[in-house]
């Protein structure tokens, strides 16, 4: 339908947002181009922000793990986004496809570059990244208003005041065996800092690494946070193991269940998230219930 | 002497993989707690049987196929294991035992196809069909796992990785009592195997002349080592280097006599990944390297140390 128009912008389009990334926040752009009408996805997290946007009707692909809003379904699915077929991205024929920065992710920006599709590279991990995506991608899409609502929705929430103490201390174990662990450089170390709780594992600088069950002994968490796809409230397998039955928190079985659709992924629902986590903490204030 | 300081060794590396670890604890607490007895202590004598086993089983693979680059994972048993452990994780297979068996069962499945490839040139196992076998076999489960691996989804594929690449963080006391139980056995009949396999390696002309049953005894070495490899596979993932390295340094510190080459075989085994798992859990503490890392980063160095002193002298 769209088709025909759309080929017409691609030209215009095709160096204006290559290598684009977040950080810092640029907007390379000489003059505004004209917004882009059919936008391919890459990553979960840029979907949902394109819908935020108003932008959903522009959306003509998505990657296979995008699920949220329910409406990103509808969209036809190009791949898992981790190592794009840009083939199955052009035959979409958009006009500009976001991705997630990787070296995958690169090189296929490159390839599409030179198909003559424009693309944004963007980097996600971080609550700023959130702010910084939503304004360029607001201004690609033609929601440059939207984009800076959301922006300033994310800036507002990240300069709230911190909540005074006694602060609990969670640990997101996002894996079992290797375990993994959710670090300082994610956007859940942030959501957790703003809900008025702490993560232990703030001093690693990466978003996840592997640590031992020992570490996560040692920094005695009063929480275990683990993502759930499901309202299932029961304890995950790996709490009935003996040798995790050494963390305090999975032996007197503190876990926090938190929502997958709106904890897996960096979103202009932070501030949703950060009420969404603080209710769950003032419901089991500190000190800790008795062992069971 | 040398015994007595391959002995020395083992225990220092137990007991530094005991004493040592990301946690602080003091000195007075070691015995007490929770950390040592129900982390440390498994981890660390689960080190000792995957690394000794990892070491007698190349040693003997070696040996078998006449061949210096011989390594337990060679003869495509990490292929078989690894494909295993992804088709568990792909089916989404529950259970804490459901991953290591499928990992067994896997390495099983390649350790058969390779058996019955190197029975094709006469019931006498020839090393060479062996070799290429394995290797054909590791490829193409690789091959396999890959796929499985490029088409599941992105959380699963931790795991895979970890099976892909060696790590003792699953270990238990239910692990090493699993181990413990199972390893004597091929480990006993490939001590059975010592005299036989001295004789071996001089070739089957020569073993035959000397009164080796030359088809059994290699049917009975191929089998007990890959068992035991399988075993190591299905806790521990992939560990490389090990199997490698481990029976040049009995060779270098023991001679070529499988009598003494196993025993040490298996306190060297033990001790270099009880040191690399050690070094694995406090070199970048908190956070954790994989061991098949360590193990190469610790065991290239002294090889290469070694080899240049044995050719000198």
């Amino acid at each position: 339908m769209r088709r025909s128009l759309s080929r017409t912008h691609v030209a215009g389009l095709a160096l204006a947002f290559v290598a684009g990334g977040c950080r810092p926040s640029t907007n390379r752009a000489p003059e505004a181009p004209p917004p882009a009408r059919r936008v391919v996805s890459l990553a979960p997290s840029i979907t949902e922000l394109l819908f935020a946007l108003g932008a959903g009707a522009q959306l003509v692909g998505r990657t296979t793990y995008c699920a949220y809003p329910p409406a990103a379904l509808a969209v036809p699915g190009v791949g898992d986004g981790l190592n794009p077929n840009v083939e199955a991205i052009a035959a979409r024929t958009p006009d500009l496809v976001v991705l997630y920065r990787s070296p995958h992710t690169e090189t296929a920006a490159r390839q599409l570059g030179s198909l003559g599709i424009a693309t944004l590279v963007v980097h996600h991990d971080r609550l700023e990244d959130i702010a910084t995506t939503a304004r360029q991608l607001g201004q690609a899409t033609g929601h440059a208003d939207a984009g800076s609502a959301i922006a300033r929705q994310i800036d507002s929430a990240l300069a709230a005041p911190p909540r005074p103490g006694p602060h609990a201390r969670v640990a997101h174990v996002v894996w079992d065996n290797p375990p993994i662990v959710i670090g300082g450089g994610s956007y859940l170390d942030q959501l957790t800092h703003l809900a008025g709780a702490g993560n232990v594992f703030h001093d690693i600088a990466t978003p996840s690494a592997t640590v031992s069950i020992e570490t996560i002994a040692a920094r005695d968490p009063d929480w275990i946070a683990v993502l759930r796809e499901t309202a299932d409230p029961s304890p995950p397998d790996y709490a009935q193991r003996p040798e995790w039955r050494v963390v305090r928190a999975v032996r007197e079985g503190r876990f926090l269940f938190l929502p997958a659709e709106l904890f897996g992924q960096p979103s202009a629902r932070a501030p949703e998230a950060v009420a969404y986590l603080r209710r769950v903490l003032d419901r089991f204030p500190l000190p800790p219930p008795a062992p069971q | 002497m040398r015994w007595l300081a391959l002995v020395a060794a083992v225990l220092a590396a137990f007991i530094a993989a005991i004493v040592l670890g990301p946690a602080h604890l003091p000195p007075s607490e070691l015995l007490r707690s929770p950390i040592v007895w129900d982390l440390r202590l498994p981890r660390a004598l689960l080190a000792v049987l995957v690394g000794g086993s990892l070491g007698v089983a190349g040693a003997s693979l070696q040996s078998l196929v006449r061949n210096p680059l011989a390594d337990p994972f060679l003869l495509g048993l990490s292929g078989g294991a690894g494909l295993g452990a992804v088709l568990a994780i792909a089916l989404h297979l529950g259970g804490p035992w459901a991953l290591p068996l499928a990992a067994f069962l896997g390495a099983l499945v390649a350790l058969g196809l390779v058996f019955r490839l190197g029975l094709v040139g006469g019931a006498e196992l020839d090393p060479r069909i062996l070799l290429l076998g394995g290797v054909a076999v590791g490829a193409f489960t690789g091959a396999i796992t890959t796929a499985i691996v490029s088409l599941a989804e992105a959380s699963e594929l931790r795991n895979a990785y970890l099976w892909l690449w060696g790590g003792l963080s699953n270990a238990s006391w239910a692990t090493v009592r699993l181990i413990a139980l199972y390893v004597p056995i091929p480990l006993f009949l490939l001590l059975t195997a010592a005299r036989p396999l001295d004789l071996l390696v001089l070739g089957d002309e020569s073993a035959r002349y000397l009164g080796v049953e030359v088809g059994g005894t290699k049917r009975r070495v191929y089998l007990a080592a890959s068992l035991l490899t399988a075993a190591a596979v299905s806790v521990s993932g992939v560990i490389g280097f090990v199997g490698l390295i481990v029976p040049h340094l009995g060779r270098g510190l023991l001679g070529t006599r499988h009598r003494a080459l196993l025993p040490a075989s298996f306190l060297i085994g033990g001790t270099l990944l009880a040191l690399a798992d050690t070094l694995a859990r406090v070199a970048v503490a908190p956070r954790e390297v994989p061991v098949g890392i360590v193990t190469a980063l610790l065991g290239v160095p002294l090889f290469v140390l070694l080899l240049r002193r044995w050719s000198a002298a």
